[in-house]
């Protein structure tokens, strides 16, 4: 007899069907050939005709491959047997666990959503965060060989001043003798007022020397730098614009070059443009040029920039720096009287490092906590796919004993995996760029160039990195336990007794991983929320709500002389309290969160420093009548100023309660008399007021030395307007406007806003700062309840049987949920003790971020816990309910 | 209605008659049209199989394959309920049109 398959096989070999239905269809004509030959045969022919016969029947070649090909739809793509050794290289066999991946993950959608979800927002916040991590501290200046670049600034500490600005003659000495630098330059930054054509406006402008743009290796795109004999007296004011200002104001006409435009009322020259993306010191749009006074220790008020020389360290800078300043001070025995060799202070540091300033901790402190979360994430996931692996023991049992390796089988759970990750870092991408933009929207003034921080190539290949690590981490050791088959106990139905022990251990180890994590997170967020909660509670020793404050700014020479002033400042405080609604008003030269901090020398009589002792230093403020009053600063003891306070009788002055109690503790000060300067024949000025100690910079800010002048003794060009209203301060701004407008239309009215709002934005970072704190730490809990419930939801089935045998056997339902119960805290107690010590060690990198709260909090420390615990116990109670109602009979039958 | 759709009609009408009562596997239907035309009908594997499949197709028919102790499984079809709407149709109108052709040659012979 003929191999009939064999002629069927032949004849259909140009049949375009599926091999599947191509064996269906051979198989059936088979047996038909077969057949009508035995009947053939049986009817009394012989065999060889037979066989003609069968074959004549099938017709000529080709007609019946021609019928079916007009029946049967041709081949889609091919079947996958999954785990059997196909051609195409590993490249097909990547392909082919990859359509694979993707029907398992559809017939499970809901374990698809959640895995996709959870690292989806996993890799969203690592992804945000670290596009801000990069763009404020990674990504290099934007200077040629930035890195070169540093800042050097002298510091007291027991003078209480961390950073002390250098005067004309030192900086003068630094540039004559340095030896570690290429070259130095030293700036200055205020602001200043462009009229002319268009609405006048203030925008900040920065005296430098004549180094500075070549520092900062810059140079104009049109006109020049400055020369030599720029700026010196005599010679006409000339200016540098900024890209931003020339495009702005001028609309980028480079026939700006050579012009005057009017800065302070002052025709001044433009003499060049700057590149665009220069923007050094921050929001600059004006350089000057600064002239130094070589002899001039009157003015502690230069800032540096410098660049090292090529192969010089921070560390050879600091030395020369040291080294000239010493020399600067041993040389003027009369100014300064407590120098000694070896005495002087002074930081020198990276200039990135500097601009990113109190920005690094934070970020990294919210770069590890999402860390973390991914950590939480990702075993979460390696969970479930545990759970699922195991679950598919019998499925990977069958495929070994059809012929596929381990190592087959191990790269197709890893494949599925990978689709996972693949889809959850798709999706965390997309979260992570409407995260980014949510970060850059809160913060990008508070925080140095976070406003580039986007979704660039380094951040994209960062989000792929942990996208791939997270599938690895999460898809290896479920695709490497999954495949270790026992091929007997895989195809017996009750896979669950012989190898769920092992995967217990594993699925446990990831639970207390999470809770150790979370752990740490809370602790983190939960000490942040208590110093911003101290924070809030501080007294900043004035009443901030219906306060409206605008600076105002009197150009010289116009305002040049103290009886202009006076009369100004008389008139406008005259003008605005006749303005509807205000209640008080008060100028002051600097108020709480402004920028500027002037000092003086303090010199109380009868406590005069000895030689070599430190003189010591105080912040030092001119307030107008009516100041305090507005401003809410409670005089503690004597009187605030008035009226009479005028030029013609004896200098007062105003002490904080820090100075009353560090030189009359006790006693009164009141009629006591202090100088600031060390002349001797400086006036000494008679206290006639204690007003309560003031928040300045921070309200996190120890109290320090302060002293106020009253105005009209000190007139000064420069001062803001202090008003509080009866209603909301924001109705007031108009008016104030018009009364300035009024009194000198060319003066603009700048940094107008309510010191409520200041104060809030002097918290913006901490506030951001702890808003994602705690919304990550938030994540981490519900992801590891999520892990826990997941787990011990998998153990509980596996022990049904047992747990339904107990109760027949007499247990209570109480006695197998306290039996579940336990075993979930026995979990949650070792991530505890884990997750307790890992705070203990981290929380110290949170120590500058914290305020009035230490690092180890016990308070902070048990309520995390408790609120842990609380969270394990719920997530362990409802499989714990469920192995109550476990049933011995129909556990008993399934198995 | 052309000459081949015709040929193909009453093809599939004969398969469907045969699936009425009860399944049958092809070489069933091939023993039963040659057995029941007396010989002049003849169903070969090229002609009958593609037509099985094409009725299969259209869900007039449905074919499972069935094992039984002792045999190779082998595939047996049965009318679905199309099926058997369009056997009833079928039928109705083979009769009319057989009707008509006698009467016509019927008068004839007359």
């Amino acid at each position: 007899m003929p191999d009939w398959r064999r002629e069927l096989r032949r004849r259909l070999a140009g049949l375009d069907v599926p091999p599947t239905r191509r064996a269906e269809i051979v198989d059936e004509l088979a047996q038909h050939l077969e057949e009508r030959y035995r009947e053939l045969c049986r009817s009394g022919m012989d065999d060889a005709t037979a066989v003609a016969a069968v074959l004549e029947e099938l017709s000529e070649d080709g007609a019946l491959a021609r019928a079916l090909a007009e029946v049967e739809p041709a081949a889609g793509p091919e079947p996958i047997p999954p785990g059997a050794p196909r051609t195409g290289g590993r490249l097909g066999r990547f392909g082919q666990d990859l359509r694979y991946g993707l029907r398992v993950l559809r017939t499970r959608p809901l374990f698809a959503l959640v895995a996709i979800l959870t690292l989806g927002l996993g890799v969203g916040a690592n992804t945000a965060i670290f596009s801000a991590v990069h763009a404020v501290l990674l990504r290099p200046l934007p200077y040629p060989e930035s890195d070169r670049l540093v800042t050097f600034w002298g510091t007291a500490p027991e003078k209480r001043l961390p950073v002390v600005a250098y005067p004309d003659a030192m900086f003068v000495h630094f540039q004559e003798h340095q030896r570690e630098f290429e070259s130095i330059a030293a700036y200055s930054s205020g602001n200043a007022a462009i009229s002319g054509e268009g609405e006048p406006e203030r925008v900040v402008a920065t005296a430098v020397t004549r180094d500075f743009f070549q520092v900062m290796r810059q140079t104009p795109v049109a006109g020049r730098a400055f020369l030599q004999g720029d700026g010196a007296p005599g010679s006409g004011s000339v200016v540098v614009l900024s890209h931003g200002i020339w495009q702005r104001r001028y609309g980028g006409d480079r026939a700006i070059v050579g012009k005057p435009i009017l800065i302070g009322g002052q025709p001044t020259i433009v003499v060049g443009i700057m590149p665009p993306g220069f923007d050094f010191p921050r929001g600059t749009e004006l350089w000057f040029p600064l002239v130094l006074d070589s002899r001039s220790l009157d003015n502690w008020y230069l800032s540096t920039v410098a660049r090292l020389g090529p192969g010089r360290s921070v560390a050879d800078a600091h030395r020369d720096v040291l080294r000239m300043t010493d020399a600067f001070k041993l040389n003027r025995p009369a100014d300064f009287r407590d120098a000694k060799p070896g005495g002087s202070r002074a930081v020198v540091k990276p200039l990135l490092a500097d601009l990113v300033g109190d920005a690094r901790t934070p970020l990294l402190v919210l770069l590890g906590a999402v860390g973390c979360v991914l950590l939480i994430a990702s075993s979460n996931l390696g969970n479930l796919l545990l759970a699922r692996a195991l679950a598919r023991q019998r499925e990977m049992a069958l495929r070994c004993c059809l012929g596929a390796s381990t190592g087959r089988l191990a790269a197709q759970l890893l494949t599925e995996s990978l689709v996972l990750a693949v889809l959850g870092g798709g999706l965390g991408l997309l979260l992570g760029g409407l995260g980014i933009r949510a970060i850059r929207g809160l913060a990008v003034d508070q925080v140095p160039r976070l406003a580039q921080a986007g979704l660039d190539p380094v951040v994209l290949l960062f989000a792929l990195g942990v996208t791939l690590v997270a599938g690895l981490l999460f898809g290896l050791v479920p695709a490497l336990r999954g495949v270790r088959v026992d091929l007997i106990e895989g195809l017996r139905d009750s896979a669950r007794a012989g190898t769920a022990g092992r995967v217990h251990r594993l699925s446990n180890g990831f639970v207390v991983t999470q809770l150790a994590l979370s752990l740490i997170l809370l602790v983190g967020a939960g000490l942040l929320l208590r110093s911003f909660r101290r924070t809030l509670l501080v007294d900043p020793g004035f009443r901030a709500e219906r306060v409206l404050t605008a600076r105002v700014q009197l150009p010289w020479p116009k305002y040049r002389s103290d009886t202009v002033l006076r009369v100004f400042q008389n008139r406008l405080l005259e003008a605005v309290r006749a303005l509807p609604g205000v209640e008080r008003a008060g100028l002051a030269n600097r108020i709480p969160f402004s920028p500027g901090n002037p000092q003086q020398n303090l010199l109380v009589e009868g406590h005069e420093p000895a030689s070599g002792e430190a003189i010591p230093v105080v912040n030092s403020r001119v307030a107008s009548v009516g100041y305090f009053e507005a401003i809410g600063t409670p005089i503690l003891r004597g009187r605030a100023f008035l009226p009479s306070d005028a030029q013609d009788v004896a200098p007062v002055v105003i002490v904080d309660e820090t100075i009353a109690r560090q030189y009359w503790p006790g006693g009164n000060p009141i009629g006591k008399r202090i100088r600031t300067s060390t002349d001797s024949s400086a006036a000494w000025l008679t206290i006639i007021g204690v007003a309560a100690n003031v928040k300045h910079a921070s309200l996190r800010e120890r109290p320090d030395f302060e002293l106020y002048r009253p105005m009209l003794q000190t007139p000064t060009w420069s001062s803001y307007v202090v008003i509080r209203t009866r209603s909301a301060p924001e109705g007031i701004i108009a008016g104030l406007r018009r009364v300035v407008m009024e009194l000198d239309p060319i003066l603009p009215v700048s940094d107008v806003g309510s010191l409520e709002d200041a104060m809030a934005s002097s918290l913006s970072v901490a506030r951001l700062t702890n808003l994602l704190l705690t919304a990550f730490a938030l994540l981490a809990l519900l992801l590891a309840a999520i892990g826990i419930y997941g787990v011990m939801s998998l153990q509980v089935n596996g022990r049904l049987g047992e747990f339904g045998v107990r109760l027949a056997l007499g247990a209570a339902p109480r006695q197998v949920l306290r039996l579940v119960l336990m075993q979930g805290l026995g979990l949650a107690a070792i991530g505890f003790g884990i997750g307790l010590a890992g705070a203990l060690l981290l929380t110290r990198f949170l120590r500058s971020l914290l305020f009035e709260v230490e690092p180890f909090d016990p308070p902070t420390f048990a309520l995390v816990s408790v609120v842990l615990a609380g969270v394990t116990l719920l997530a362990c109670y409802l499989p714990a309910l469920r192995a109550t109602r476990a049933d011995p009979i129909s556990v008993l039958r399934q198995e | 209605m052309s000459d081949l759709e015709w040929k193909k009609g009453s093809a599939e009408l004969l398969l469907l008659s045969l699936l009425e009562h009860e399944s049958r596997n092809g070489y069933e239907l091939h023993k039963l049209i040659e057995s029941r035309s007396r010989g002049v009908l003849r169903f070969h594997v090229a002609s009958l199989y593609p037509l099985l499949y094409r009725l299969e197709r259209r869900g007039l028919i449905s074919g499972t394959w069935v094992e039984k102790p002792g045999q190779r499984r082998r595939r047996y079809y049965r009318l679905t309920p199309t099926g058997r709407k369009i056997l009833t149709q079928q039928r109705r109108s083979w009769n009319a049109f057989a009707q008509a052709i006698s009467r016509i040659v019927g008068v004839q012979h007359a």
